[in-house]
This record gives C-alpha cells, sequence and structure tokens, in this order.
C-alpha cells in the first residue's frame, strides 16, 4: 500500500507518495520491475484545476529527458510535460485519455500517465528528487501561492 | 399524487472562476428566457445561509444542479438540504463535448463561454421535460 508524505496548507492538503522519485515540475517516477512509470503529483493536479483533455505521445515513441510526454488542458491551463526519464514508450494509460478527471481524483494509482523502457535507471534516478526533496520544493511552491493569494 | 410544475435550477456559486460564470449565465438562459414558466433559479449562496424560503423550494421541487467544478457543491447543497436531484450536471464535461468553446473572462464571459452557456442551457431542456414527466420518461413523473 503507498504510503504518503502528507502537508497542509492553508485548506489543502497535499500528499507526496514515498516509493517513487519527482521532477521539480511536479512529474513522478517509479520503477517496477524495469518499467519506469510516470504520472503527476496531486500538488500538480490541485494547482492546476479540473483536466479536461490530455493527449499521450505514443506507445513506441523513444524519448529523452524533458521531451513532451503528454499535454494536458485543465480549466486554468494549457500545460506540456517532459519526460523525467529517457527511455521507449510502452504502455500509454487509455484510461486517463476518456476520463481525465481519473487523474485529478487518483493521481498516484490509477491516474498514471504512461510506462517506459528505460535502459539505466540507477543513473537516471540520480536526476530525480527523492519523495523528501520533493515534499519540501511542494511545501515551499504551495506556502508561496498562498502568500501571493 | 400531483405532478411537479416547476423544477428549481442551482447553478454554481464560485466567484473568479469562467466555468462558475458559464453555469449561471446558463441558469439564467433556462429560468428568465427558455423555460421561465417552469423553472426557478435557486441562489447557492441562500442555500448554503439557510434562508428557509429558499430551502422550502428545494424540498418542494426537484433540482437540476449546475456546478462549474468537479467539487460540486450545488448538487451537494441540495443533497445536504434533503431536496430531491434530478440531474447533476458539471460545465466541465460540457465542455468536454465542445472543446472549440473554451470559456475565458469571470464578470464578463468571452463569446466562446457565452456559446458553451447556450449549449449547456440546451442540455438541460429536456432534463425540464423529463423531471416535469413531458416525456414519458420523468423520474418524478
Amino acid at each position: 500500500m503507498t504510503e504518503y508524505l502528507e502537508t497542509t496548507v492553508d485548506k489543502f492538503i497535499f500528499k507526496v507518495a514515498t516509493d517513487r522519485l519527482y521532477t521539480s515540475e511536479g512529474l513522478w517516477a517509479k520503477n517496477e520491475d524495469s518499467l519506469v512509470r510516470i504520472g503527476v503529483t496531486d500538488f500538480f493536479q490541485q494547482r492546476n484545476g479540473d483536466i479536461a483533455f490530455v493527449n499521450l505521445q505514443p506507445a513506441g515513441k523513444m524519448l529523452e529527458i524533458n521531451d513532451e510526454v503528454a499535454s494536458i488542458e485543465t480549466i486554468k491551463v494549457n500545460l506540456s510535460l517532459s519526460s523525467p526519464v529517457r527511455g521507449k514508450i510502452l504502455n500509454i494509460n487509455q484510461k486517463v485519455v476518456t476520463k481525465p478527471e481519473i487523474i485529478n481524483q487518483d493521481p498516484y494509482n490509477e491516474g498514471w500517465l504512461c510506462e517506459l523502457s528505460v535502459n539505466n535507471w540507477a543513473e537516471e534516478s540520480k536526476k530525480l528528487l527523492s519523495p523528501e526533496q520533493y515534499f519540501i520544493k511542494m511545501k515551499n511552491d504551495a506556502e508561496e501561492e498562498v502568500r501571493k493569494g | 399524487m400531483n405532478r411537479a410544475t416547476k423544477v428549481n435550477i442551482v447553478p454554481c456559486s464560485g466567484i473568479g472562476k469562467s466555468f462558475g460564470s458559464v453555469s449561471r449565465l446558463a441558469a439564467y438562459y433556462i429560468t428568465e428566457d427558455d423555460r421561465p414558466a417552469e423553472t426557478e433559479m435557486v441562489p447557492l449562496a441562500l442555500l448554503v445561509l439557510g434562508d428557509k424560503e429558499t430551502n422550502d423550494t428545494v424540498l418542494s421541487n426537484s433540482s437540476i444542479s449546475l456546478d462549474g467544478c468537479k467539487l460540486q457543491c450545488a448538487k451537494k447543497m441540495i443533497g445536504e438540504c434533503g431536496g430531491q436531484i434530478a440531474r447533476d450536471l458539471v460545465v466541465l464535461d460540457v465542455y468536454r463535448d465542445h472543446r472549440d468553446l473554451k470559456p475565458a473572462g469571470i464578470a464578463e464571459l468571452n463569446e466562446a463561454g457565452e456559446k458553451l452557456a447556450r449549449a449547456l442551457a440546451d442540455k438541460v431542456d429536456p432534463i425540464i421535460d423529463q423531471t416535469l414527466g413531458k416525456t414519458g420518461e420523468g423520474k418524478n413523473a
């Protein structure tokens, strides 16, 4: 069962899953049996609002780090999501394309975006943030947003 | 059993978001232009405040909630007051069917937002008939 770091900022509760790594932009990457699953964080989905549309790069596509892995349109913004790792897309989560609200409802589990085959996870993972590191950054960002109003 | 003659329309009360504004404009289209004799707008804020007259209105007739976002405050508040929900609609779901109509602006919606409100109002129209039992499919006929 997934465990979380949790904080409350203003009236919002934000969770960070402890079993994966993160980018500072709010994507997570979880290594599972040589596949790396990718998704967005709870803070990302709360900050950007209800998701209206999701476009995912197709299975089979080779991605470099920072290549667009998905684009998301929310009620607030249009976002291009950069791949946190280098690898080939093996599977995409078709469920989030037809029902994007799954990402808002369950960003760490049912709301995953795609799975990549990554050759050198040990090396790739060094560039990512630990849950504790992302938690601190997320908390600072959330508090900054509250201060700005 | 008496057949209901009116349907409550309960839009989002969120301030500062275009999708909430779309729900309110749609509510005006429905209650003032399309079906004034068969619908009544219920201000969500009065429901939240516990206004007795508003609460009685919600208890008297079935309601259609028009929420701006997935928090669905209007739907939840109707339920809290013990009202019957004929249908709950969310602007975002209507927008998914009309991707070319991206709403913008709050006090004054852009043209796309106005058209999206029109699309939402059009979606509500047959639901009013069903709720009032005019099509033989009404839940409350």
